[in-house]
């Protein structure tokens, strides 16, 4: 199905960014453009939810030339059920941007920036064509990486050029990887290459280059979600950009690189059969799944440990999340390695994805809230805050138990699911490495709780008395991980129908190039 | 021949880049991205095939047969300008660790906080 709708959540964040330009000698008024366009892009979104669940892709296709000609922008239940937890987060985030940027901040390109970034993440998850996931991932890129540096002090400049260069590096590979699999299928067009790999020998390609090139792409993604040996970008930059960025990159950009894998394993190689010969399965995705296994348990392993030896909030948080994409991603290794729990996998993916996406992001609005009130986020000079700040404290204890896993919270729902996923497919090293990430990721939230909350008051702690705006954008949140654990069912019914469109290029295919796609030749016949 | 030429010089061009940006001086740091991305740019006008003539049919009175594949070059002007904007963001980057760090030393500029 074509309809125009699906390109309406771009339009409006990228109006919102070139509107929040010109008006910034009117700086109520950018404030308003600003928070209009992410109320509205959360609505466009809504509307996206409402049309494609339970399973219908639309797409749209740009300066209406033909796909597989033209760039294809489809909204399948994957890229929607991004899309939402997208917004989830945009909306609070931007309101605690606009409390706690500083004016000059704000009118120069705080709310311009913030939409960019938006723009780009909205174009990654959007698109079906393998270059514009490029341009895409760039746009995304400039703005993060200014954003990152927004502070512009020597702990941000620092941090950003490691960042810039690593992304740098990681573009020019991904243009690569790109440039080679058009070389190979002769097209970008992710349904295109997905029916050309499916049927190989009637399109007259040598589909094995592709398995290769799968990776060069794979290790791109990785670097953008951040996954180890990828990982020491992380915390620096975190804990250099302002806090509501932090929530954005935590909670939304590292899953772009989360969804690309998912997208290119599940959708578009998947129908390559290569034999590898290696004794654990063939095509793309079985050749990638050990690699996988063994970047999330490292992920897990050594995020908890730079946890645990945090100094403060913030980089306790930063690498709580570097652990944290490890979870989201060892499902996706058994997934990629174990055909028959394919949707499962990928669904716990997605439910983790969206409980880390809302727990860390409420998380490090609460960190920045505490550094509002207090002035420190270090753990020497806190103590005290569940009696000084109650609020604080609940919005906190909250989110941390989400992270944990514990019942009736979003994380639990989580947790037990890629637990679940290990079991069914009896993959015993990845369950264990799920635990033992279980046990870790107790260990270095409670060490945040009783350092910063618990003990004798500090001087700082005395004198706290946190922003009731910035405060509120954190409670929101821990609202969405409380909501989304009680009212759990109609998420896992969305994330298995994303799970289950993630897993289907026919139906992929079917739904960009038409429907008898799937089969057509071309000599036109079928194969 | 010409492939493997073509094929040399990208191989350079991808071992000078990675190179630089392996020293300890942010600007070669810089450079080296640069002569990477460009390099990938390269590649990326040879993944069209480097057989055919002018990439518009019809123009030049080309033999509309042997058109090389004009998409790979729209895809590199992309990446040109792409590749444009963030040099300068790197070098503007580079200039402000100066001010920040007083070196652009690398061993000197503190990334842990």
């Amino acid at each position: 199905m074509t309809a125009d709708f699906v390109v309406a959540p771009l339009v409006v964040a990228i109006a919102t960014a070139v509107l929040a330009l010109p008006t910034r000698h009117w700086p109520r008024l950018q404030v308003g453009i600003s928070l209009l366009g992410a109320v509205v892009y959360a609505a466009a979104v809504a509307w996206l939810v409402v049309r494609v669940f339970p399973s219908t892709a639309v797409t749209y296709q740009l300066g209406d030339w033909p796909a597989p000609f033209g760039i294809t922008l489809v909204a399948d239940p994957l890229s929607v059920f991004m899309l939402a937890l997208t917004a989830a987060v945009a909306v609070p985030t931007l309101v605690y941007g606009v409390r706690a940027i500083d004016d000059h901040g704000q009118r120069l390109s705080f709310h311009a920036l913030y939409h960019f970034m938006l723009v780009g993440v909205t174009g990654a998850f959007l698109t079906g064509d393998l270059f514009n996931l490029f341009v895409w991932f760039e746009v995304m890129l400039m703005a993060s990486y200014v954003l990152v540096v927004f502070e512009s002090d020597t702990a941000a400049t620092g941090a950003a050029f490691v960042y810039l260069v690593l992304n740098l590096v990681g573009s020019a590979v991904m243009l690569l990887a790109v440039g080679g699999i058009y070389a190979v299928t002769g097209t970008l067009n992710m349904a295109d290459v997905a029916r050309r790999l499916a049927h190989a020998q009637a399109w007259g390609i040598d589909p094995a280059p592709v398995v290769g090139l799968a990776v060069l792409l794979f290790a791109v993604f990785a670097l953008k979600a951040g996954l180890a040996p990828f990982q020491f970008w992380v915390p620096p930059a975190y804990e250099a950009a302002p806090t509501p960025v932090t929530a954005m990159l935590a909670g939304v950009v590292k899953k772009v690189g989360v969804y690309a894998m998912i997208r290119l394993y599940f959708t578009v190689v998947a129908p390559a059969s290569v034999p590898l010969g290696l004794g654990f399965g063939e095509g793309a995705a079985a050749f990638v799944a050990p690699v996988l296994l063994v970047m999330a348990a490292a992920s897990i392993g050594v995020g908890a440990v730079g946890a645990i030896d945090g100094d403060t909030f913030e980089e306790l948080l930063a690498y709580s999340s570097v652990s944290q994409i490890g979870f989201i991603v060892l499902p996706i290794a058994v997934g990629a390695a174990v055909p028959s729990v394919r949707v499962l996998a990928v669904a716990a993916a997605l439910v983790y994805a969206l409980n880390h996406a809302l727990a860390k992001s409420a998380l490090f609005l609460v960190a920045g809230t505490i550094q509002e009130a207090t002035g420190t986020t270090r753990f020497d000079d806190l103590g005290g805050l569940s009696g000084a700040t109650p609020v604080v404290a609940t919005a906190f204890f909250v989110a941390a138990l989400a992270l944990v896993g514990i019942p009736p919270l979003s994380g639990f729902f989580g947790k037990v699911l890629v637990f679940d996923v290990a079991v069914q497919a009896g993959a015993d090293p990845a369950l264990a490495v799920a635990l033992g990430g279980a046990v870790l990721t107790v260990a270095y939230l409670s060490r945040a709780w009783t350092r910063g909350f618990w003990g004798p008051s500090t001087a700082a702690t005395r004198a706290a008395s946190p922003d009731r705006v910035l405060l509120g954008t954190a409670v929101v949140l821990v609202a969405g991980v409380v909501l989304v654990g009680v009212g759990f069912d109609p998420v896992y019914r969305a994330a298995t129908d994303a799970a289950t469109a993630a897993v289907d290029p026919q139906g992929y295919v079917e739904a960009v190039l038409g429907p008898d796609a799937w089969t057509v030749t071309p000599g036109g016949a079928g194969p | 021949m010409t492939e493997v030429v073509l094929a040399v010089v990208l191989g350079l061009l991808f071992a000078t880049g990675t190179f630089l940006i392996l020293r300890r001086d942010l600007v070669r740091v810089v450079w080296g991205v640069s002569v990477m991305s460009q390099a990938a740019n390269v590649y990326l006008v040879t993944m069209g095939g480097i057989a055919g003539s002018v990439p518009v049919i019809g123009h030049g009175g080309a033999d509309p047969g042997t058109v090389t594949d004009p998409l790979v070059q729209a895809l590199v002007l992309t990446a040109i300008v792409i590749g444009f904007g963030t040099t300068a963001f790197a070098l503007v980057l580079t200039y402000r660790v100066y001010q920040e760090h007083g070196t652009i030393d690398l061993e000197a500029v503190e990334v842990e906080p």
